[in-house]
């Protein structure tokens, strides 16, 4: 058992926003759980109200427009993204860190909305959705507004997200579409584990564009490099946009030692 | 709120309070003690089950939630007293110490072989890596899956060796 909350089950968006539009800041919002309900159990957060987003129609579509590019809902549960043949050919960054996500089960439920709303330094989603430019559609009652994903996080676990507001999807534009990457991701264990240090890259023909993860305050996206940039120039780059800690899982040493290895590696796979 | 949720085959409707956990209800309001409750965070996968198709952490859904919904649990694996191939193979391998891991753990076995009906060596190793075992080390589970699915050579019986 919990600790004690009504649970609200919405079945129209105008009846959500209205219920956010009064009881907002007492109220936790969710999809998968999979963060929400630790939180509650390790007395994190006690709202009064939780609400199950999966109960309001028209926020579990994973489509892609070839104009538009790829919307994610916030209803979409990573296991669905990892297994989506047009994420996997377009978007081979995201499948690639879907898969690093915890394990079976919590893909099973947690979302990528989910991963990003939830704004930790080291969430799998965060680093790849920043290459490829992904956009977040916020709404309320009020409307509906989308911020760029650079913009969305602001700090530890904080987004520029009101209590009224939910993200209704992700949108990520065909920019940067079917261009070579790969998400580098260090953990104590081999099995499922908090990242430690990731590093996402992707490279067009005029452009290499670099995220870490777990290694500053929020994700960090680097200023755009040209396709002929070193990873030398990228490392460099690297330093002064990190500020890593200590912490139980590892030193800030070898975590700023490891962005470079794994800038290393990336660059040589994207050159290859 | 009332709910209705199919387990094993047969329909339960109970009162549930509306911050019960899935895992809680199995346990406490229908009396299916099976599942384990480990640690509360989705980390060691003690309390999976199978809900509408899908393995879950059951302590980190809502029992309401689950309205509606069609659950698996270990107390549906055997069947007029024989064990299922899984389990069968678990027994035969010593797959199974304290046991406090082996319902959460076949559950995910059960839903990993639906998906993946002859998995790799790798594959067992990956889809098990959300379930935590202290006692075996493994080696007897990856043998007991790698055997209910026909596939265990001698090469890979090293398990066997610290029995």
């Amino acid at each position: 058992m919990l600790h004690d909350f009504s649970y609200v089950a919405p079945t129209a968006v105008d009846e959500l926003f209205t219920f956010l539009a009064t009881h907002g800041t007492k109220t936790a919002v969710f999809s998968g759980g999979t963060d929400l309900f630790v939180n509650i159990r390790g007395g994190l957060s006690a709202p009064d109200y939780v609400v199950n987003l999966k109960s309001v129609p028209g926020l579990s579509d994973l489509s892609f427009d070839p104009k538009a590019g790829l919307s994610i809902g916030a209803c979409v549960p990573v296991t669905r993204v990892l297994n989506d043949p047009t994420v996997n050919k377009k978007y081979g960054v995201i499948a690639k860190a879907a898969g690093e996500l915890a394990t079976h089960q919590l893909r099973n439920r947690a979302t990528v909305v989910g991963n990003i709303v939830t704004a930790s330094p080291c969430g799998d989603m965060s680093s790849p959705l920043l290459c490829y430019d992904a956009q977040v559609e916020i709404a309320s009652a009020g409307g509906s507004r989308i911020v760029a994903l650079k913009e969305f996080i602001t700090g530890v676990k904080r987004t520029v997200l009101q209590p009224e507001e939910i993200v209704t999807r992700i949108i990520v534009p065909t920019t940067y579409a079917g261009t070579k990457g790969n998400y580098l991701k260090l953990k104590r264990i081999k099995g499922h584990d908090l990242g430690v240090v990731a590093v996402a890259m992707i490279a067009t023909s005029k452009v290499i564009r670099v995220a870490i993860s777990s290694a500053a305050p929020t994700p960090v996206l680097l200023p755009d490099f040209p396709a002929s940039a070193s990873a030398e120039t990228i490392k460099e780059s690297a330093r002064k946009a990190i500020s890593p800690i200590d912490d139980v899982r590892c030193t800030k040493e070898y975590r700023a030692f490891m962005v470079e290895e794994f800038i290393d590696r990336l660059h040589a796979e994207v050159k290859a | 709120m009332k709910i209705t949720v199919t387990i094993n085959g047969q329909k339960y409707q109970r009162d549930v309070q509306e911050s019960q956990t899935l895992l809680g209800f199995l346990r406490a309001d229908v009396g299916l003690t099976g599942t384990k409750g480990g640690c509360g965070a989705g980390e060691c996968g003690a309390c999976t089950v199978i809900m509408n198709g899908e393995a879950v952490n059951s302590c980190l859904v809502l029992a309401v939630e689950a309205d509606g919904a069609t659950l698996q649990t270990i107390e549906g694996e055997t069947v007029k007293g024989k064990l299922s191939p899984v389990q069968d193979a678990f027994a035969r391998h010593h797959a199974v110490q304290c046991g406090f891991c082996t319902p959460g753990m076949i559950m995910t076995v059960k839903d990993l072989l639906a998906r993946n009906p002859k998995p790799s060596r790798d594959e067992v190793i990956h889809g098990i890596e959300g379930n935590f075992c202290r006692c075996t080390g493994y080696q007897q589970i990856i043998e007991a899956v790698l055997d209910a699915t026909g596939q265990l050579k001698e090469s890979d019986k090293e398990g066997l060796k610290y029995v």
